[in-house]
């Protein structure tokens, strides 16, 4: 097994939260990013700080649609047993802005599992509020 | 043709820089830290490069209708046509679909030379403009 990427920042993990693996260099520069299981689910965040935002505080859309396409991308390789997916579309809504020191979470969910083509949807949310949500469609490699 | 950076501040500076030049085209050069682990340029980035080649197309826009308005996206859809490599300058373009007196409809592209990366689509609202 590859060794995970290093972060450039420490940040500390929530309580009850572990850092992902990250083996994506692009990731790892903008992580950590951490997970955790809540009843068999598997749930992530990352905690926004300057690096994410704007200049007025509110959080990269760039930033929120890599979170995205990492755990969305994670969702739809274990939606097609652990072979590898490429991303072919993805949509974003922004609901409402996150701020430098927002814990967003993401909850994903396989929506539909075809041979070659996985749907993959996924809810962003800082607290009870949700800032994003997402839709995406993954090819799986070598199936058609 | 000298190029200036855009999007200086934050996410835009720590994952770019994105260049633009006089002709109004936005560059970006792909290092190893933009890289997936299957050494092509990560989505991530590709949707980043998007965001910030619509977002400032968008800006520039709003600001040109009324001098202050800003702009917040609503929503972004990005569909991946090919990879991008390690060394290659991506060439980002976007355009005006329609501007209404709240919302903006911007329609962009991704590409190395001829191919094709990233199409792209953007919805943004306008605030901070005047009341009709």
């Amino acid at each position: 097994m590859r060794q995970p990427l290093p972060s450039p920042v420490n940040v500390e993990p929530p309580q009850g939260w572990k850092p992902s693996d990250l083996h994506d260099p692009f990731e790892a520069y903008v992580g950590p990013l951490f997970e955790r299981e809540e009843n068999g689910e598997r749930i992530f965040g990352f905690i926004a700080d300057e690096r994410h935002a704007d200049e007025t505080g509110a959080v990269h859309e760039g930033m929120l649609m890599t979170f995205a396409d990492a755990f969305l991308g994670g969702a739809a390789h274990r939606g097609a047993g652990e072979r590898s997916c490429v991303t072919l579309s993805l949509q974003a809504s922004f609901l409402t802005e996150a701020r430098a020191g927002d814990f967003i979470e993401c909850r994903t969910r396989i929506d539909r599992t075809t041979r070659a083509i996985i749907f993959v949807s996924g809810r962003f949310s800082v607290g009870e509020e949700d800032v994003m949500t997402a839709t995406s469609l993954w090819k799986v490699l070598g199936e058609r | 043709m000298s190029s200036r950076q855009v999007d200086t501040s934050g996410f835009g500076a720590y994952a770019g820089p994105v260049l633009r030049n006089e002709a109004g085209a936005f560059t970006f050069e792909i290092a190893d830290h933009h890289l997936n682990g299957a050494d092509r340029l990560h989505g991530g980035m590709m949707m980043t490069l998007a965001a910030i080649v619509l977002g400032a197309v968008a800006r520039e826009t709003a600001a040109e209708k009324t001098p202050g308005a800003t702009v917040r996206p609503l929503s972004l859809n990005c569909d991946f046509v090919s990879a991008g490599e390690k060394g290659d300058t991506v060439e980002g373009r976007a355009d005006v679909t329609r501007a209404t007196r709240t919302v903006l409809f911007i329609s962009g592209e991704l590409r190395v030379g001829s191919r094709m990366l990233m199409t792209a689509t953007g919805v943004y609202a306008i605030s901070g403009a005047e009341k009709a």
